[in-house]
């Protein structure tokens, strides 16, 4: 082994100690017997965990939480995939425009999406509720939906789509025969993203927090602030297994290595 | 597979269920009050001291929203004729921003007849459209296995720290009541004036080599705990909370000065229920303040409240805390953190 492998070898070690040291550290502190959050542990006890499940609003914000990923990470595909399929085969000057547009969330201050949404929606009369929640949450969403799918759309030979409808076939039996089989890892792909960047978000929940819309990350927040024990650490380590599973069951059913390619 | 108008209003109104009936705005329901809180023992206080007797007396209920006050007072803004929140928890500054706003309803003894009891001075802070309920006092928080003879004083903590005999941790700019409870209580107690804040940032260069800043309270634990820090600037509750979940080794003084008093007001929204008048005299209650008090750890306003013999050693009497001029804060505090941003950076 030369020395420049050797040296990326250990750089490439000490960045994954670098990475995964300190959700370790939290993983560890969630299994304390202690009442407030420290490194190192005193003893070992599951308490915090139970904590989860007896402080409601957790399992309600949970609850809401993946409720609006669905949603959201749905209306992104329906919107988004017909988007990003026309914007990447027109050859119209306003198309890169709508792109653009379309892909602006993406550099914008969340917490400014998230305050004129507030604004917006209660002037249009959604006021606080879960739609108008899911509503900015699908605005996040959807750049992650036309960026994956129309990154691999791109790479789709228009041959394929063009044969097929010389064939006979309908346009929508070519999008369900021919280009839908082969976006697919794309959609996987975005409607992963979608899920977790809803899950996760703090900044534009916040502002539609209400005791029946409150988020898991909002109720975390707000938890943090006035309380001292390790249920948070528990919390993310809960986060932390669902989202390993996830991630076990995508590729166990899908390849994972398919959705990396797609971005 | 063919798309038809039937099938297409079929998939929306599936996707309408999905969303579920809460879905819809949140709207003042004639029988329910959407009340406030912030998270954690918070919220169960809330829920067992105010909400129960309310709920048990005038046979309505209350859900409870948690979250802070930025984002309730936003919600409100955006939505002043139909207000979703009924009764908001603010911050002092928060509070004078909101009665300015004109979004709050005055508060009068004839509605509250428990106000009576309530320091006129804390309703006048809030403008006379609030009152505060529930206090702290900003101190010094130290811990006893490291400082054995701790600054009693605000001026003996900064020539302290300045010579090195303590790593301090204080609060950064980060964090909401910093302006108040950190620039304003020290400067105050250093001889400075709202506009003239020199005394407390020649205090913060002289001292910058031995602080450490905190951008959340449980950053200050965890400062003292891994002996990052000696002592800092924390508050008496927080400070009381620790010892009794077990840590016997931190405690805490009051400055000879006197700390900053960090209130917790109490505003109606304009256009919010009727039914919020008869929450907050349940929250102005003395009975229902002394069990707040006793599961929190922090002082309360009302004067006829008796505390235990534990909480009294604990709770910072109202007079021996400065209440800080929220309005004349709020004018300069931009000034405040632009100059904190270049001078002090953290």
């Amino acid at each position: 082994m030369r020395l420049t492998d050797w040296a990326l070898w250990l750089f490439t070690v000490a960045f994954f100690i670098f990475m995964i040291l300190p959700i370790a550290v939290v993983v560890v502190i969630s299994f304390t017997s202690a009442g407030f959050a420290a490194f190192p542990i005193p003893g070992w006890s599951l308490k915090w965990f139970a904590r989860i499940f007896e402080y409601e609003p957790f399992i309600d914000s949970l609850w809401v939480s993946l409720k609006l990923a669905v949603v959201a990470t749905v209306a992104s595909c329906v919107l988004g995939i017909p988007a990003a399929l026309y914007l990447s085969r027109s050859r119209s000057g306003w198309a890169t425009t709508i792109t653009t547009f379309l892909l602006s969330p993406l550099s914008m201050p969340m917490i400014v999406i998230g305050f004129a949404s507030l604004f917006f929606l209660s002037w249009m009369g959604f006021g606080i509720s879960f739609l108008a929640l899911a509503i900015v949450h699908t605005v996040i969403c959807l750049p992650y939906v036309i960026r994956t799918v129309a990154a691999v759309y791109r790479a789709v030979p228009p041959a394929y789509e063009e044969a097929a409808m010389i064939l006979g076939a309908s346009r929508f039996r070519t999008f369900q025969e021919v280009t839908l089989p082969l976006i697919r890892p794309g959609i996987a792909a975005g409607s992963l993203f979608s899920f977790l960047t809803s899950f996760d978000n703090l900044p534009v929940s916040y502002f539609f927090g209400s005791a029946q819309t409150n988020t898991l990350p909002v109720v975390m927040l707000a938890y943090m602030e006035h309380q001292f024990d390790p249920s948070i650490a528990a919390l993310s380590t809960l986060q932390l297994a669902l989202a390993v599973i996830a991630l076990v069951v995508a590729d166990r059913l899908y390849g994972i290595e398919k959705m990396t390619v797609a971005t | 597979m063919t798309l038809n108008r039937r099938k297409f209003l079929g998939t929306g109104a599936a996707a309408a269920g999905l969303i579920g009936l809460n879905g819809m705005p949140l709207r003042a329901q004639q029988n329910t009050l959407n009340v406030t809180a912030y998270g954690g023992v918070w919220e169960q206080a809330i829920r067992d001291c105010f909400v129960a007797p309310f709920e048990a007396k005038t046979g309505a209920t209350a859900t409870v929203s948690l979250g802070g006050p930025a984002q309730w007072l936003a919600q409100v803004e955006a939505n002043p004729e139909n207000p979703p929140l009924d009764v908001l928890i603010m911050t002092p500054d928060l509070a004078v921003i909101a009665a300015e706003g004109d979004l709050m309803d005055d508060f009068t003894v004839e509605k509250l007849p428990n106000l009576a009891n309530i320091p006129q001075e804390f309703t006048d802070a809030c403008l006379g459209k609030g009152t505060y309920f529930d206090y702290g006092v900003g101190g010094i928080t130290y811990n006893k296995q490291v400082v054995s003879d701790a600054p009693k004083s605000f001026a003996a903590f900064v020539d302290r720290v300045a010579s090195g005999e303590f790593v301090a941790s204080v609060p950064s700019i980060q964090y909401g009541v910093t302006p108040v409870f950190f620039i304003w209580a020290l400067n105050n107690a250093l001889g400075g004036t709202v506009d003239n804040v020199d005394p407390f940032f020649e205090a913060m260069a002289k001292m910058k080599d031995n602080l450490v800043f905190w951008a959340g309270p449980n950053d200050f634990f965890n400062h003292l705990a891994s002996g990052e820090a000696d002592l800092g600037i924390y508050f008496d509750g927080r400070t009381w909370n620790h010892v009794d979940q077990g840590i016997d080794w931190i405690d805490f003084i009051n400055p000879e000065e006197g700390g900053a008093m960090t209130a917790v007001a109490i505003q109606k929204p304009k256009n919010a229920s009727d039914l919020a008048w008869d929450y907050l005299n349940e929250v102005l209650a003395p009975e229902n303040q002394s069990k707040f008090a006793e599961i929190l750890n922090y002082g309360v306003t009302n004067t006829e409240v008796v505390y235990s013999e534990k909480l009294a050693s604990r709770v910072t009497p109202l007079s021996e805390a400065n209440l800080p001029p929220y309005a004349d804060i709020a004018r300069v505090r931009n000034e405040w953190v632009d100059r904190w941003n270049r001078e002090i950076g953290m």
